[in-house]
């Protein structure tokens, strides 16, 4: 019964072993050699390989190198949107008035002072006389009038920042050093208006501005602290300084934004010293870089909120309604009974690792005027059997397999929305899914690279949501008003979440026609109380800025606020135009600890699997020799 | 191997029927091929390693429980060093990575079992009716084949997963929709080549039709190379899923050895040096794909015999 073929028999002298000897040994190599390139590709940058670049070049250039991850969605002032993009328009171009660094109150920008008549109508600009644009051309106020008359005649010039002209009746320039803009009515926003001044002398060149991007020729025209020498979509944005920038030339000799897609990548071009800056970094990362040298991990309170954002049922300006949001959740208790079983320690916690802040209100506490929380008994605190309490009293009992049951008699089942790109998206629906697990309701957690297509449709339950507050929070504000639902369902508004609630629209109208500050942080505070309340907006958290900056490279950055700030999507050009060279310009010679261990485990591997593949050849050849 | 011939089967003194008689036929050949296989060492040593994943994955529920996968209830604290308590340390959310190991293995195993049975029965299908009705119809057909054989497997299958929603049936589909062509011409070969035997040509004549012919006579030649492509297109299913998993296109909660690998990327795993956490789902990647295909070769070294000489 039991044939073995694999003795050697002195008949059949091991053709069966020699036959398959090779193979394995073909196995076994191409293993190792799998192996070392599989090391290769995940540590992008192979430790092995000497040379790396540092920020000084060879001829001497100071460059300071920049990790990005965002494309950038336009480089025409009218149309981007995206933070990349807006912090390039920052650097690129004046606006009519810029943040303080230290504490973000108002200070001059293009324009040198402002006033109010006293009907609150009229608006005096003065503006500088020592801006250039990089041509040469003088930068004055017709540039200003042009660029804000330009938003208000053609609506595709105003996509991006129209919601701060809506509001102008006129715009003109008497002189080159006077800017006079008439309102409809008092507006609260005019000394923080983020409108990019454009040079009119190159844009009046400009057909369709919903087409042009601003970015075939170059150097592009501006009058910020740095100036677009070139660009290529997805690999990088090359800046050099504006020598003749008013408030001094940044010091740096280039400054270059490179594309990493990959977090780790972009980590590890830093331990490297390929680039000077990184952002967005990962718990874990931050605690591994906190340990390099030369490397200062900047740990800030964030300006964005994190919230779970909730389907108010989605209709647009004509009253028509749309999307396919779940009924059950215009019943306030489901939505407020959903948040009493989200725990936001654990979020912060886990998901953030230390890194976030509990969610309050909807202004982030960087924002100390505007900050609301809500008070004790408003509050809606986590507590599990509360909720459940809140469904059973609305009405919402459990069936026999233990799901609770809808009013239509059907299980309540959700969707949430999630960026398939963000992974806090991904690991904080994994907690959803159990917390709301345990209250029966079943959850499904739709991860897209593109929610924006289900988003504009309305076809989701709830979502995943975050904002980046400006100093001034009226856009914020305004993204939850009835007036910016779109038209129709075909078109896309500038809403957030298709909330559109009279008395939280009363107070915003309020706000923006109030000059005096507090009396305007009180009607602000208001408002979020109002949105708390409604349940629409439930803010989870405002995630830290964590960010890291080779000290070897860049001897001093200016945060903002000063004290504990962030340096990445900064309220204006403070961090980069500050950045002041490292004397040695590097010298950084070392790659990572991390690299250096991952690069001889490779070369174990490739060592040991040779080490293999000969004594497998010397056993296949053992019958030879003998 | 040997010339004998192949011993009758010994359980039936009486009067053997038609069907007892296929029966002991049956396994005859069965007996024939494990006695070839069990010379191949190669082959065994795949098969006991796929025995011991299948064991584990079928009892993984007992091993470390559905519990296992559960973020709130996580014993340790955000990606601890392997431990006595967790030996291959834990994840970014506190959860045993050896238990997420095994439990991943449930899916890594499913997606490529179902994908790659999914992939054979349209190649073999497609095979099969080119094969036998050739003409015009086989040359459209063939030439569709050709159109999938050169378009990138796994951009179309990238392709796929993005616009169909996110799940892991998806990604059985579109693994078992975009790597089917490679089967469909072997099995079309075949086809050929059995269609031409005499038999054939007499159970025609005896009146016997198309689906007669393609399911009694050819189907029952073609499946040992089906099995053997079977065996082949497993590991290389396991090995899409985790690409397609690792690339984010998965379902992100299902634990899967691609998604644990694609976890610990998001993590920022590999920049600070957490190695524990991205070297087991890999290395177990690496050794099923690496059992099935020893097991594979093996199969179509036994059943095919000209292979064998050839190499």
């Amino acid at each position: 019964m039991v044939e073995r073929v694999f003795p050697r028999t002195p008949r059949r002298p091991a053709r069966q072993p020699a036959r398959q000897r090779p193979r394995l040994r073909l196995l076994l190599a191409s293993g190792a050699a799998s192996a070392a390139l599989v090391a290769g590709t995940v540590i992008p940058l192979n430790p092995l390989l000497p040379a790396p670049q540092q920020a000084q070049a060879a001829d001497g250039k100071k460059v300071l190198t920049v990790a990005v991850s965002q494309s950038v969605d336009s480089l025409s002032p009218f149309l981007a949107q995206k933070l990349v993009s807006t912090s390039i328009h920052r650097l690129t171009y004046e606006y009519l008035t810029n943040y303080d660094p230290k504490d973000a109150h108002t200070v001059p920008g293009f324009a040198t002072a402002w006033e109010s008549s006293a009907d609150k109508l009229t608006w005096t600009f003065t503006i500088r006389k020592d801006s250039k644009w990089s041509d040469g051309v003088q930068a004055t106020a017709e540039d200003a009038a042009w660029t804000f008359n330009k938003m208000m005649t053609d609506e595709n010039a105003a996509t991006a920042n129209g919601s701060f002209t809506s509001n102008f009746k006129k715009v003109t320039a008497p002189d080159p050093e006077t800017l006079v803009v008439e309102l409809n009515k008092p507006q609260a926003t005019m000394t923080a208006l983020d409108v990019p001044i454009v040079p009119k002398h190159i844009w009046e060149k400009v057909g369709d501005f919903s087409k042009f991007n601003n970015d075939k020729q170059f150097p592009i025209v501006g009058n910020g602290p740095f100036i677009i020498t070139d660009f290529k979509v997805d690999q990088y944005i090359k800046l050099k300084p504006n020598k003749d920038f008013w408030r001094g030339a940044p010091k740096f000799d280039e400054l270059v934004l490179k594309y990493y897609k990959d977090g780790d990548a972009a980590v590890a071009a830093l331990q490297k010293g390929e680039v000077s800056f990184t952002s967005g970094l990962t718990p874990a990362q931050a605690a591994a870089l906190k340990s390099a040298d030369n490397i200062k991990v900047n740990d800030a309170p964030g300006r964005r909120f994190y919230a779970l954002a909730t389907n108010p049922g989605a209709r647009s300006k004509d009253g028509k309604k749309f999307g396919n949001g779940h009924a059950a959740l215009l019943d306030p208790a489901v939505r407020k009974a959903l948040f009493q079983a989200v725990d936001r320690k654990t979020v912060i916690d886990k998901v953030f690792q230390g890194h976030a802040v509990e969610g309050k209100g909807y202004i982030p506490p960087r924002f100390s005027a505007y900050f609301w929380e809500p008070s004790a008994d408003q509050t809606i605190a986590y507590d599990p059997a509360e909720a459940a309490r809140t469904l059973d009293t609305a009405g919402y009992e459990k069936n026999a397999a233990g799901k609770r049951v809808g009013k239509d008699g059907k299980p309540l089942d959700f969707r949430i929305l999630c960026h398939a790109t963000d992974p806090n998206d991904k690991a904080i629906g994994k907690y959803l899914q159990e917390w709301w697990g345990q209250l029966g309701i079943g959850l499904k957690v739709d991860c897209l690279d593109n929610v924006s297509d289900p988003w504009l449709a309305g076809d989701y339950d709830l979502a995943f949501d975050g904002w980046s507050v400006n100093p001034d929070p009226d856009y914020v504000l305004s993204i939850h008003t009835c007036g910016a639902l779109p038209a129709t369902p075909k078109d896309s508004g500038a809403t957030d979440n298709f909330i559109c609630d009279k008395r939280y629209d009363d107070l915003y109208a309020q706000q923006s026609a109030e000059y005096d500050p507090a009396k305007r942080a009180e009607l602000v505070k208001q408002m979020e109380s109002r949105l708390y309340d409604t349940g629409y907006m439930n803010v989870m958290a405002y995630p830290n800025a964590v960010e890291a900056y080779r000290t070897d490279q860049i001897k001093s950055i200016t945060t903002m606020p000063e004290a504990a700030g962030n340096l990445w999507g900064q309220d204006g050009y403070w961090s980069w135009w500050s950045a002041v060279p490292a004397d040695d310009g590097g010298g950084s010679g070392s790659s990572s600890s991390t690299g250096v261990v991952i690069g001889i485990g490779a070369a174990v591997v490739v060592v040991a699997a040779l080490g293999l593949f000969v004594a497998m050849r010397r056993r296949s050849t053992a019958e030879d020799r003998e | 191997m040997t010339l004998e011939k192949t011993p009758p089967a010994s359980a039936d003194p009486s009067s053997p029927s038609a069907s007892s008689l296929a029966w002991a036929r049956r396994r005859g050949s069965v007996a024939r091929f494990w006695k070839e296989y069990r010379t191949h060492r190669a082959g065994l040593l795949g098969l006991a390693g796929l025995a011991f994943i299948a064991l584990i994955a079928l009892f993984a529920p007992l091993l470390v429980g559905g519990d296992v996968q559960s973020v709130t209830n996580a014993p340790g604290t955000a990606l601890e060093k392997p431990s006595g308590e967790f030996p291959l340390g834990t994840d970014q959310f506190g959860r045993s990575l050896l238990g997420l190991l095994i439990w991943g293995a449930r899916i890594s195993l499913t997606v490529g079992l179902l994908a790659a049975a999914l992939s054979v029965a349209i190649g073999t299908l497609v095979g099969v009716i080119a094969g036998h009705y050739g003409g015009w119809f086989a040359t459209v057909v063939m030439r569709i084949t050709d159109w999938f054989l050169v378009m990138p497997t796994l951009v179309l299958a990238i392709v796929l997963a993005t616009v169909m929603s996110r799940s892991i049936w998806t990604v059985i589909l579109a693994i078992g929709v975009t790597s089917w062509p490679t089967t469909a011409r072997l099995v079309r070969a075949q086809t050929i080549a059995v269609e031409s035997r005499p038999y054939i040509e007499r159970a025609r004549a005896l009146g016997g039709g198309h689906g007669h012919i393609m399911t009694r006579h050819v189907l029952p030649n073609v499946m040992p190379l089906v099995l053997a492509q079977t065996t082949l297109g497993i590991s290389s299913a396991i090995l899409t899923e985790a690409t397609l998993a690792f690339l984010g296109l998965g379902d992100p909660l299902i634990i899967s050895w691609g998604g644990m690998l694609q976890d610990a990327r998001e993590a920022g795993a590999v920049s600070s040096g957490h190695w524990w956490y991205l070297a087991p789902p890999g290395i177990a990647i690496a050794f099923v794909a690496l059992a099935f295909t020893l097991c594979g070769r093996a199969i179509e070294a036994v059943l095919n015999p000209k292979l064998g000489v050839a190499r």
